[in-house]
């Protein structure tokens, strides 16, 4: 005969009481804060959770970085359009100058817009994005290029020489990376980009104002004299058409190439961005799908559990009330 | 002829006074109804043999005589019970620390975590590169760093604390066993005592059976019932914990006799206690070490041990020692290492001269400073960091210091963003250094270590692999080993209580039994009663005759 004794069923129905309870709570936790899982022992594999976990925190540091190299890059394009403006008008003066029935007079007429091109052209490679020179390398809280001057002539525009800051790092670019293996370039040293831009537009509007400027190919060293008229000028002229290749350089082989990278450099960001965002999803879709309660199953188990519990709350009352003092 | 009217009367008082027995017997078993341990009794009646008689042609028996009281008990089931007790008390206690250590592993809410840090430092380091110049971008690499080192000393610390907690569970552990045997010994005394010259000790029993039970909480043992009515305990290996009337205490020391020189540290500086036996005096020891036989079975001490580890007294490190608690620290450890060596050596650059001895390191703050050789990870020490001199932060000169545990200690190498340096040299030539503000080379370099794979050393194994993923594999065993310590529980409590329902079954008292039984005992003494006028009658019949 198996026997039951009081404190048999008492012992086991507190246990199911209290495992019913525990179920409860369990649920009602679940349900209050979202997830199913917030420590690593409520999953199997909580390295997984860990590691999409920290995937979104990475894809949410490369956006940031993505956003702030997008605006960056923009800007630059922005400056680089303004420059290649600038070269087509400066062009446009060369071949009006370079037609040899314009007297000298008329020619440094035309020098005046010019002088104005060139330190419009100095100020965009000097250009500042949130306080640091934009084109100046790694050296950037340093102009790239700086005022010097000309032996000859003492006063006036014609005077004012810009020279490349040869400092360390000048020449030195960014890059940052925006997902964990593809990086993007940030900057172009401003000698390679207004390099032969300025030296054109420098050249051109010395000459159509009268001054050679030496030697007569490469960086101008702050030597030349002026032309004598009329000996020089066809000699004048031959160098305001000198000009107009330099220009074509400038135009070609620094401002186009630079533009195309820009926009390869911003799709690619684009492309990055959209990526990363997918990948985001994907991975949050995956981890909502580890980690977070789903509402209603819980909704729906936590009914069951309190039921449970209920249940064996009546069946404790109702056989702990049973005794056989009823009946003798 | 015989007188069977005095039969009569005789076999009615047996029978009165046995039913009183049983009843109250009963009245025992329901006034202990809810005594912890109690096992319900009986009284074993039996006819009454007959005296012999003359004649002896008609035995018609001689009444109802009482026998011993009978405790009902089964060895079978108070012994599983005892296991599943043992089982509960070891599982208990790993249940609980792990789900402190596996807090600081967290899945959700804001609380930081090695992982989280981990990610926003790296993070802080990409960002500074867009702009290195950029003090608040700067300040977030010290401020993110700073984070860092803050979570762990507190992850390592809060492991550390466990450890230690442990350390002093061993020894209240160990005095409540101490005290149980020697209860259990002094009950043995009684028992053999009262048993020899035959009188009933039954409640000593009982009261023995309970401190059996309690210390099966604290510690596995194997019972040898002897002849005498005591009972020996021993240990795994036979040591005997009680042996008759006589207990042996356990003691715990860190000085152990059959140690020579220091002990290990444990993970915070401290000493790993041991469980002994002095079998020598107290002035001159000589200690019999029973702590890994201890630790291999079951009960509180033993899952003390178990999680808190044992070392071994020829170790040197406190990573040497097992236990899951140490494999966990040995991780943070790692972490901690190679931010002060792997990553300090890219924080310094390359050596910028390679023609002259010594390391010149090609990076350098926003002042156009080079950092020292634990410039971005630091550590507290007095002494000399760099033992060696060679300017390179290496392990070789973690060891030196003779620090074991650097997790507690670490800090930033810098305090203000300025000092974070971010760039290289930007002069190519060997000797001359150039630095620019705007230079993130190196923070760029830093970077790029979120994917480099470094081979952890976590002195007993080798972990290769990403920061992320030696975090990640941290979280999974935490999580798995407290899955398992909780399983573990659960599974031990559900068997203690199957183990309490079955014991319950034979030896609790059934209050349903014994009001049956009590209506039983009343009915048959009121026929016993009944009896006695019956007699009465006969006898005054006889005498009315006359």
């Amino acid at each position: 005969m198996i026997r039951v004794s009081e404190n048999q069923s008492v012992r086991s129905l507190v246990s199911q009481a209290l495992e019913n309870k525990r179920r409860l709570n369990d649920l009602s936790n679940q349900l209050t804060s979202g997830v199913k899982v917030s420590k690593p022992s409520d999953a199997v594999d909580a390295g997984a959770i860990s590691r999409y976990k920290q995937q979104i925190e990475k894809i949410d540091s490369y956006s940031s970085t993505i956003a702030q190299t997008m605006g960056f890059l923009q800007f630059q394009d922005n400056i680089v359009s303004q420059a290649t403006e600038l070269i087509v008008r400066a062009k446009e003066i060369a071949q009006q100058g370079a037609n040899e029935t314009l007297n000298e007079t008329s020619r440094a007429q035309l020098a005046e817009e010019v002088f104005q091109i060139r330190d419009q052209m100095a100020n965009l490679a000097n250009s500042t994005y949130q306080g640091r020179y934009v084109y100046g390398g790694t050296d950037d809280a340093d102009a790239p290029f700086d005022q010097n001057s000309y032996d000859e002539p003492t006063d006036g525009l014609a005077s004012v020489r810009w020279v490349f800051d040869g400092n360390p790092g000048k020449d030195g670019t960014k890059s940052v990376k925006v997902t964990d293996t593809i990086s993007v370039n940030l900057n172009t040293p401003a000698d390679e980009l207004f390099g032969t831009s300025m030296e054109a537009l420098e050249r051109l509007a010395r000459t159509l104002s009268g001054y050679t400027t030496l030697p007569a190919s490469g960086t101008p060293d702050g030597t030349g004299a002026a032309y004598t008229f009329p000996d020089d000028f066809h000699t004048q002229t031959e160098d305001i058409k000198a000009t107009i290749d330099l220009l074509n350089t400038a135009r070609d082989v620094d401002m186009i190439p630079e533009r195309v990278s820009l926009g390869g450099r911003l799709r690619r960001l684009e492309t990055g961005e959209a990526l990363l965002e997918l990948t985001k999803n994907s991975a949050r879709e995956v981890l909502s799908r580890m980690q977070d309660a789903d509402e209603t199953e819980v909704a729906a188990n936590l009914q069951q559990a309190q039921t449970a519990l209920q249940a064996s709350y009546s069946v404790t009352a109702k056989i702990l009330r049973l005794t056989i003092l009823d009946y003798v | 002829m015989t007188n069977f009217s005095s039969k009569i009367l005789g076999n009615s008082v047996s029978a009165m006074t046995a039913q009183q027995a049983l009843l109250a017997n009963s009245s025992n078993n329901i006034a202990n109804v809810n005594t912890p341990g109690y096992t319900r009794r009986e009284i074993a009646i039996q006819t009454r043999s007959d005296p012999a008689t003359l004649d002896g042609i008609l035995r018609i028996g001689s009444g109802v005589q009482l026998g011993e009281v009978q405790r009902l008990t089964n060895k079978f089931l108070e012994g599983s019970l005892r296991t599943a007790s043992s089982q509960q008390g070891a599982a208990l206690i790993k249940n609980d620390y792990l789900a402190r250590v596996e807090n600081v592993f967290n899945l959700s809410g804001p609380q930081m975590t090695v992982g989280t840090a981990m990610n926003d430092f790296f993070s802080s380091l990409n960002e500074v590169g867009v702009d290195p110049s950029n003090l608040d971008l700067r300040l977030n690499v010290l401020q993110r760093g700073q984070d860092l080192v803050t979570v762990i000393n507190n992850t390592f610390q809060e492991i550390a604390a466990a450890q230690d907690e442990l350390n002093y569970q061993v020894g209240q552990q160990v005095s409540i066993i101490n005290s149980l045997t020697q209860e259990i010994a002094g009950l043995n005394h009684i028992v053999a005592q009262r048993e020899a010259v035959g009188v009933s000790a039954i409640d000593e029993r009982d009261q023995r059976d309970v401190l059996l039970n309690k210390l099966s909480e604290k510690i596995s043992f194997d019972i040898l019932e002897t002849p005498n009515g005591a009972i020996n305990l021993y240990l795994e290996n036979g040591f005997p914990l009680v042996h008759q009337s006589t207990s042996r205490p356990l003691e715990v020391t860190t000085t152990p006799s059959f140690a020579s020189g220091d002990l290990p540290p444990s993970l915070s500086g401290g000493v790993l206690s041991y469980v002994v036996y002095n079998f020598g005096s107290e002035t001159a020891p000589s200690h019999l070490d029973l702590t890994s036989v201890i630790k291999n079975g079951e009960g509180a001490l033993g899952g003390v041990l178990e999680l808190r580890g044992t070392a071994d007294t020829s170790n040197t490190s406190a990573y040497e020692a097992d236990g899951d608690l140490v494999r966990m620290a040995a991780r943070i450890e790692a972490v901690t290492k190679t931010l002060l060596t792997s990553i300090n050596q890219v924080y310094r650059g390359n050596d910028e001269d390679t023609t002259t001895p010594g390391f010149e390191p090609s990076s350098a703050d926003l002042n156009g400073n080079p950092p020292d050789v634990f410039g971005l990870f630091d550590f507290d020490f007095s002494g000399v960091k760099d033992a060696d001199g060679d300017g390179i932060a290496t392990i070789a000169d973690l060891t030196a210091s003779g620090i074991d545990s650097f997790s507690s200690i670490l800090r930033m190498g810098f305090s203000t963003p300025d000092e974070f340096a971010a760039g290289r040299d930007v002069d190519s030539a060997d000797g001359s250094t150039a630095f620019v503000g705007g230079n993130g080379d190196n923070a760029v370099a830093l970077a790029d270590l979120r994917t480099q794979v470094f081979a952890f050393d976590l002195v007993q194994g080798t972990f290769t692999g990403t920061f992320d993923e030696l975090y990640n594999s941290s979280v999974s065993i935490i999580g798995s080993l407290k899955a398992a310590a909780q399983n573990e529980y659960q599974v031990a409590e559900a068997n203690l209580l199957s183990a309490q329902t079955k014991r319950d079954e034979f030896s609790s008292v059934s209050l349903d039994e014994e009001f049956a039984n009590v209506i039983k005992y009343q009915k048959a003494f009121q026929a016993s009663a009944r009896m006695i006028r019956t007699a009465s009658e006969i006898i005054d019949t006889i005498v009315s005759l006359i």
